[in-house]
This record gives structure tokens, C-alpha cells and sequence, in this order.
């Protein structure tokens, strides 16, 4: 870890973040996984398995919970103002994508994806973002937009969590004293320093 | 407190939508003594107790009802090219605010493409200067590119962030002029009479996610207040559905949804300030104003090439005002030997800080990073800086407005955007892709990479003077419909290569400056 762990909780208990933000960031901290309820529970633990791939978290005691937070927006039926044309709407684009990865699993490697090796199954999601997976389903929905969507949405989710922000050394969150020290090479106090980068 | 009007009563005038088009015509209207009603799809924010820094959060700032994106280069909504709520996508702009330059406005006459505007930039001009004085637009002393300005900003720069930095460093190697840039947001406290104190910026970087400490000036804390100071009624939560149209051919009465009830307010004149979208898809919804079959066409979008890179310095490109920096020189480019181009018009070059969760999903979408090496490109975010260009978009016939079969959530038919680069717009882009990537690599950047978009959606109800290809003459009036007036980026009938929100704002104090004086002075005696 480049930045030291904790900075963000620590910054939510003092006076340098505003009451809005504190609670917002607070209970993304807190929320717990529940059981999907757009997605069946096998749906779900495939897209919790695709997303392991897209965005990582070994190392994370605490695992931030992507595959939780799109059940609960298609669940809100809940969109974000736009999407492509070629595709169906948002959840019937999931559930989907889903049975393509799986129907491509099967056809390439003769096993369902969870089945499959990391290694397998990164070649075969790198098929599905290079619109190169076999199966009917990539007929009927363009693999590569489908890929696009969850991996926007994955990133979305996971950078916006305060865990993950403080993997990355952001505080912008403290904003309460203002900013003074902005130029190149400028820090405040309260902004963590990169250990060994 | 604010002024009521019962929807018993007839108004003067009608205003929707309370962005850049919408607010400082309706603080006009009331200056003039008019009783105006405006009305608001979204919510009447308030600002230091309702947003959070925190980007996912102040997601409500955007116009999120789905649009349909087509063509070979589907334009982005959302965070994007929209916005609700009182302030419209004020809310959530980043605050640069460019003058268009005179020839912005005659395309065609210099170049043979695209459409001249029916009106010169000596009409706007003052208009520029009034509301960039009424924002407190904070900018440098001397601005080095158009005409010179005939009064100096407001107020001083605000302090150059790393990114800004960067991108004169850059700049300077290869021998381009640059200046600290026109934003409005406030470098000192500001006061004005009907609007309060404004703070100073403080920094935060969060213009596109929404200022809490009112420094930038959206509309909701300069012209609404303003408005609502000269007697104006704001009704938030208020969506439009339908206008009705008289026996005499005029609008009468403007029919919308509250709470879930119907309400109707009887009025003598209309302004319709929606936005590029929703100003076309409520004449499209009506059969109204389109007498030409203009309305929905000549969908524009400036091409918004972003190249970002990774340095050696700590960035933390949160902090500060994020479009810091700009260079014109590119108004009127050469070719890389010195020569002429081979495309019409030009861009602007603007540094860019960048909230994290807007960065990781761009690097998701536009670079395809995924597993352990989006992860590792993420821990540089503290290091990267982005340079990007807003350059002259053309109309093509390609590029068009639908209502489309299927639903939104509120039962009324989505909008279907087609939208494709013309050869214009690529080699523009080719041009600034290039002209960026050498800036990057002068400053001192690893890791360059290209992010592809297309910026500020325009036209759909062109503003003209011919009733045949136009929609609205050059004072916002449709041609069909006497009352009935469009104030907002549909009209403009070229993208101009700026920023949009400045001559917005400048162009409906003008619409509401020609429709009071074509009143004569008594604007309910001529109506």
C-alpha cells in the first residue's frame, strides 16, 4: 500500500469534513451485504465473481460490495440519464450479459465461468471486451458495451468507496479548512504522503 | 419572501426551465415589473446542507431520465450535457466562462460551413460584460486573445492548480501563449444588491459536482435570487408536460405535473428554457413551433478531446478551480509545419483537475483498464493532470433529435440522440490530439492516454432568419407561435468554439431585453 491505511475514516471523525458529507460517506462505510433482490443469488454471486476479476480486492479485510450496490440500483429501477441504443434497457442488458459470459464459459472451456481458473477467466473476459466471446447471446447484445457498462459501473462504485479512496491517497472529502496549498508539489497537512513510490 | 401568483390568474410570463437560459431572463422580466412564474423539473437545493463531497451522492444534480444514444459516436447524458434542479446544469458546470470571438459567429462567411448567426458579437458584447460584472467573474487583467475588452473582470485570477502548472510549462516550451482563464467563480467576496455575499472560492475543486459554499456563481445563488428579489415566483418540482395552444394561436396555459397532481397556469407568454433536449422533445411532444421541421435538428456537440498524463510531481488534482488555465492560440490554428489546416473553425485549450470517481471511470470506459492494471494506473491518480480542447462542432443532417417508441418513467416517449463526428470534427481532433500529446510530453508527462468525447450538446431549434430553416428569430420568437419564445442552447445555430454557459446567459438578457422593448415599454399592452 503507496498510502497509509485509515486516513479517510480517521479525516470522517473530525470537524474537517462537512455534516452532508460525513453522512453519505459514513454509511457507504457501514452498509452490509444483503440478499440480491433483482438478481437471483446465483446471478448475483456470477456478477460478484466477474467483478473480483474487473476490480480486485484481495487484499481488502473489508470487501466492497460492487455486485450489492448494482442489484440495489436496477432494483430502484434507478438509471444515470443516458444509455446506447443498441443496448436493452439496464437490467435485461445485465441479467443478459450474465448468461453470455457463462453460455461463452461453456463454449470455450467446457465449464461454467466460476469454474474456471483466474487465468481463464481473465482471457475469457478480455474476449467479451474485445467483442471476441463465442455464443448466441453476443448475437442479440454487443459484448464489448455490455463489458464497457459493468466495468464503468464496477469503477463507479468501487472509487466512490472511502476504503478504496484511501487506497488511492484521496481526501478531497476534508474540505471544511479550504484549500491553500494547491500548486505542484503542495500539500496540507492533513494529505496523506505516498510511502515508498 | 418570495412573491406568489395563483394559477387562477393569468401571467405575464411563463418561464421554463431556471439554467444559464432561464434565470437571467426571468430576473429580467421581473426587474421590468412582469409577473413571471418560473418553473423547475427538478429540487431547490440548498446547497451547504444538501450536497456532499462526494461525487456519487451529488449524482441528483443531473437530469437522469434515460435518452437513447445513437449513432457512430453516441453522445453521454447524465453527468453530462444535462442537469435539473433550480440552477439547471449551473449546478454542476465547471464555471469557465470564455467569450465567443467575433468570427464564432460567421462560420459561414469565413469558412462556407456550418450557418453565421443572425446576430453579430457587437450585440452580445454588452451583454457579455453585464453578466460576467453580475457574476463576479474572476479572470486576468488582460485577457490576450479577441477584441480588448472594454471593462476588465471583475476580479482577479484564482491561484493556478497543478494541473494549470503543468500545462503552461508545457506550453511555454513549445511556444504557446497561455493565461489564467475566465471562470465564474469568485477569487475574492463579492457582493451584489437583490443577490448577498458571496464567499471566496475555497478551492475544493468540486465545481462539476456542485459548489456547497456558493463561490461559484450557478444560477440558484445570483440570478434566481435576484429574480426572486424583483417579485419572480420560483415553482421547483414542477414538469412540464404540455402547452396549450388558443384559438388565436398563441400559448394560453401551461400545463404540468406536481406531486403527481396536474396543475395549469394561464399566462400571455411562454419562454421555453429546457435545454437542448428537452426544449425539442416538449415541441416535438406538442406539434408545436415547427412549421420549418427544424425543431430537433442540427444536433451539435463540441469535440472535447481530454489527453491526460502521470507525473512526477504530486498533482492532487482535486483542489483548486479545475479549468485553471487557457490558450486561444488554437482559435485559428496552423498545421504542425505552419501551414494551413484542413478543417474549418478551431478549439480552445483548457487544463483540467479531476475528481477520483470521474477519473476511474473514464480510465474504465475510455481506456478499457480492468483487474490489476486499472488498479495501478488508479494510484497515480494524485499525479495525473489533464489538458483538454472545446473546439467548433458543424451541423450535419446526420446529426438529429427523435422521440422514440419506448417510455420513461414518467409514461412520456425518451428522446433518441444521433450524433456522429463529421471529417470536421475529426481532424480537428487530430490536430488537438497531437498539439496535446506534444504539450504533455514538453511538461514532462509518462503514461499519456486519450480520452474521446464530445462535450455541451447544442442546437435542435435554430435561432435564424429565414422562417423556412429556422426555428426562433434572432430575438428567441418562434416563427409560428407570437408568444412563444426559446431562450437556451437549442437556438444557438452554430456550437461556437466555447464554452456555452457565458453566451447563454448573455443571449437571454438579450431575448428579454428585445421582447421588453418590442412591448414598448408596456410589455401587457402589446401582448
Amino acid at each position: 500500500m503507496p498510502y497509509p491505511p485509515n486516513t479517510v475514516r480517521d479525516l470522517l471523525k473530525t470537524d474537517q469534513v462537512t455534516e452532508a458529507t460525513r453522512q453519505e460517506l459514513t454509511e457507504r462505510l457501514n452498509t452490509s451485504s444483503h440478499p440480491p433482490t433483482f438478481f437471483t443469488a446465483q446471478e448475483c454471486d456470477l456478477l460478484q465473481a466477474i467483478c473480483r476479476r474487473l476490480i480486485p480486492q484481495d487484499d481488502h479485510e473489508q470487501l466492497i460490495d460492487i455486485a450489492g450496490n448494482i442489484d440495489k440500483r436496477l432494483t430502484e429501477n434507478k438509471g444515470d440519464g443516458w444509455r446506447y441504443d443498441v443496448m436493452p434497457a439496464d437490467g435485461d442488458a445485465y441479467k443478459l450479459g450474465l448468461k453470455g459470459i457463462d453460455e461463452s464459459a461453456l463454449l470455450r472451456f467446457g465449464q461454467s465461468f466460476q469454474s474456471l481458473s483466474t487465468e481463464q477467466q481473465d482471457v475469457l473476459l478480455g474476449a467479451v471486451q474485445k467483442n471476441e466471446a463465442p455464443g448466441q447471446i453476443w448475437q442479440q447484445l454487443p459484448a464489448d458495451r455490455f463489458f464497457e457498462e459493468l466495468l464503468t459501473e464496477a469503477a463507479e462504485n468501487y472509487y466512490s468507496h472511502p476504503l478504496a479512496q484511501e487506497e488511492i491517497g484521496y481526501v478531497g472529502m476534508a474540505d471544511v479548512p479550504t484549500w491553500q496549498r494547491i500548486g505542484l508539489n503542495q500539500l496540507e497537512d492533513r494529505e496523506p504522503r505516498a510511502e515508498g513510490i | 419572501m418570495m412573491k406568489t401568483y395563483s394559477t387562477t390568474e393569468t401571467v405575464d410570463a411563463v418561464i421554463i426551465g431556471t439554467g444559464a437560459g432561464g434565470a437571467p431572463l426571468l430576473a429580467r422580466l421581473a426587474k421590468a415589473g412582469l409577473s413571471v412564474v418560473a418553473l423547475e423539473a427538478g429540487t431547490h437545493w440548498n446547497p451547504a446542507r444538501d450536497f456532499a463531497t462526494d461525487e456519487k451522492s451529488q449524482e441528483k444534480l443531473f437530469w437522469n431520465d434515460e435518452r437513447l444514444s445513437a449513432g457512430n459516436d453516441p453522445l453521454p447524458f447524465g453527468s453530462n450535457n444535462s442537469g435539473t434542479g433550480v440552477g439547471g446544469s449551473t449546478l454542476h458546470y465547471t464555471a469557465y466562462t470564455p467569450r465567443a470571438q467575433p468570427d464564432d459567429f460567421q462560420l459561414h462567411t469565413d469558412f462556407g460551413v456550418g450557418v453565421d448567426w443572425p446576430m453579430g458579437f457587437d450585440q452580445i458584447e454588452p451583454y457579455y460584460e453585464e453578466v460576467e460584472q453580475f457574476l463576479g467573474v474572476s479572470g486576468p487583467a488582460v485577457y490576450p486573445w479577441g477584441p480588448a475588452r472594454k471593462r476588465s473582470y471583475t476580479l482577479g485570477p484564482l491561484p493556478i492548480n497543478g494541473a494549470g502548472q503543468l500545462m503552461e510549462r508545457g506550453c511555454k516550451e513549445l511556444g504557446i501563449k497561455t493565461s489564467a482563464a475566465a471562470n465564474a467563480a469568485l477569487s475574492a467576496g463579492y457582493y451584489q444588491e437583490g443577490v448577498g455575499h458571496r464567499p471566496a472560492c475555497a478551492n475544493r475543486g468540486f465545481c462539476q459536482a456542485g459548489c456547497n459554499i456558493g463561490a461559484k456563481a450557478s444560477m440558484d445563488v445570483t440570478y434566481i435570487p435576484l429574480a426572486v428579489h424583483y417579485g419572480a415566483e420560483i415553482r421547483p418540482e414542477c414538469f412540464v408536460t404540455q402547452l396549450v395552444k388558443s384559438a388565436s394561436g398563441k400559448i394560453s396555459e401551461v400545463v404540468y405535473i406536481h406531486n403527481g397532481q396536474e396543475i395549469r397556469q394561464r399566462c400571455r407568454n411562454v419562454f421555453l428554457c429546457a435545454g437542448t433536449i428537452e426544449t425539442a422533445r416538449l415541441l416535438l411532444l406538442n406539434g408545436l413551433a415547427n412549421s420549418s421541421g427544424q425543431v430537433g435538428r442540427n444536433v451539435m456537440a463540441h469535440p472535447g478531446l481530454q489527453i491526460w498524463g502521470e507525473f512526477d510531481e504530486d498533482v492532487r488534482p482535486y483542489k483548486g478551480i479545475p479549468g485553471a488555465l487557457i490558450s486561444e492560440d488554437t482559435h485559428r490554428p496552423k498545421d504542425h509545419n505552419g501551414g494551413l489546416v484542413d478543417f474549418a473553425g478551431g478549439y480552445l485549450l483548457q487544463s483540467i483537475g479531476v475528481m477520483p470517481v470521474t477519473y476511474m471511470t473514464q480510465m474504465a470506459r475510455g481506456r478499457g483498464l480492468w483487474g490489476q492494471a486499472l488498479k495501478r494506473a488508479a494510484l497515480a491518480y494524485n499525479h495525473v493532470a489533464g489538458i483538454n480542447i472545446l473546439g467548433d462542432c458543424l451541423p450535419y443532417d446526420h446529426n438529429y433529435l427523435e422521440l422514440s417508441d419506448e417510455k420513461d418513467i414518467r409514461g412520456l416517449p425518451k428522446p433518441r440522440i444521433y450524433f456522429t463526428n463529421g471529417e470536421n470534427e475529426k481532424r480537428m481532433t487530430a490536430h488537438a490530439d497531437k498539439l496535446m500529446r506534444d504539450i504533455w510530453t514538453a511538461a514532462g508527462a509518462k503514461n499519456i492516454w486519450a480520452f474521446s468525447r464530445n462535450a455541451h450538446v447544442i442546437g435542435t431549434c435554430r435561432m435564424g432568419n429565414n422562417p423556412e430553416t429556422a426555428v426562433v428569430n434572432a430575438n428567441g420568437q418562434s416563427f409560428d407561435i407570437p408568444n412563444l419564445y426559446i431562450s437556451d442552447n437549442s437556438t444557438f445555430p452554430s456550437a461556437l468554439s466555447v464554452n456555452p454557459a457565458l453566451t447563454i446567459m448573455a443571449v437571454a438578457l438579450r431575448t428579454a431585453d428585445r421582447f421588453l422593448r418590442n412591448a414598448g415599454g408596456n410589455p401587457l399592452s402589446a401582448l
